[in-house]
């Protein structure tokens, strides 16, 4: 489990997270859901000990962030941080030098899955293409947790639909996935638990088969809901 | 398999309903072996939890059942498909009645609309084959 607990931080004289609290399971998909500039890439950026945060702590399994836990959660941010005139090989090859969790196997399968060569280059791949390198060379790794920062956004419909495929496929199975999205329609109806940020501040958390069992609601509803509000 | 999902009801209902559908009409045979729930989350492309939370409760109503590591089967209890039939129809008239209720239509000028209605719709449905 990953606990988020009243984290803060600020840039400069901006308070960009005012106490932040959440949990995210492993085997679920957790998903932080607010509009742009809400704070959603700095969480998992202080998740990932990546920038300092004010106050407040953040336990992976119990433990505060460590060396060995790079071998135990990856982040998967919004840009792929491969060089560009590196080929799919070469990528893959950079991530295995680097990782002992690196899955040969399952990087394979997924590049089967995603229908992409090797030999590709990335500065050559569109954008979609370029978006599901990003996510393979993250998916790849033996890690119980994956953060992915706004998998969807700015691509395409039919690879939106291969990626989201993903999530459905033994390749996410049992891991913990906290995602961000800031359009949440497409994914409503793969996503365990919804963590709606405005403001600094989680709004409301809830699980949505238990929203829509409960209170009849979709998350849409619930995130109109806290807009009007 | 295709459900179009509404996003307010729960999935796992809707899932179930869409079992009982092919289970009341004979699309789903009796003993016939139904995908995993890996498999039916992503043909429906919905959550794994949520394929096996449909799986457990339909196997708590009797509708599927599992032999030890073999994969789930639509049940072979004949009278459990009968009800489960019966439930689906005594729904839709429910949600008939409801509906025309507040119309105030008369008993005889209902069935004979509903009759007309469903000569109407055979020769489409069979020309659809």
């Amino acid at each position: 489990m990953i606990e988020v607990r009243e984290i803060t931080k600020r840039f400069g004289r901006k308070e960009v997270l005012k106490g932040v609290s959440f949990t995210a399971e492993k085997g679920e998909i957790t998903c932080l859901i607010g509009v742009n500039g809400v704070g959603k890439t700095t969480i998992m950026n202080a998740i990932m000990n990546l920038t300092p945060i004010q106050s407040g702590e953040i336990l992976i399994d119990g433990q505060k962030i460590n060396k060995r836990s790079y071998e135990k959660i990856m982040f998967i941010p919004d840009a792929i941080t491969m060089l560009p005139q590196m080929t799919i090989q070469q990528a893959m090859q950079f991530m295995d030098d680097f990782y002992e969790s690196w899955n040969e196997k399952r990087a394979k399968e997924l590049l089967d899955f995603f229908k992409l060569e090797e030999g590709n280059k990335i500065s050559n791949l569109s954008k979609g293409n370029t978006a599901k390198i990003n996510l393979l060379l993250g998916l790849a790794l033996d890690v119980d947790y994956l953060l992915m920062d706004e998998p969807f956004s700015g691509i395409d419909i039919f690879s939106r639909e291969q990626i989201a495929d993903v999530f459905t496929s033994h390749l996410v199975e049992d891991r913990g996935v906290i995602i961000t999205t800031h359009e949440i329609s497409d994914i409503e109806h793969l996503i365990d638990k919804a963590v709606i940020l405005n403001d600094g501040t989680v709004v409301k958390s809830f699980y949505t088969e238990e929203m829509r069992e409960k209170e009849g609601k979709s998350v849409i509803d619930v995130l109109r809901e806290v807009h009007l509000q | 398999m295709n459900i179009t999902f509404n996003k307010r009801d729960p999935l796992y209902v809707q899932v179930i309903r869409y079992f009982k559908e092919q289970i009341a009409t004979g699309a789903f045979e009796p003993g016939e072996e139904i995908p995993s729930r890996r498999e039916l989350a992503s043909k429906l492309k919905i959550n794994p939890n949520t394929a096996q939370r449909a799986y457990k409760e339909m196997e708590e109503e009797g509708l599927i059942y599992t032999e030890g590591n073999n994969p789930s089967k639509v049940t072979k209890d004949i009278e459990k498909i009968a009800s489960v039939r019966q439930e689906m129809i005594m729904e839709a008239v429910d949600a008939f009645v409801h509906a025309i209720r507040p119309i105030n239509v008369s008993l005889d000028e209902v069935v004979g609309l509903i009759e007309a209605k469903l000569n109407e719709e055979q020769p489409e449905q069979e020309g659809r084959k």
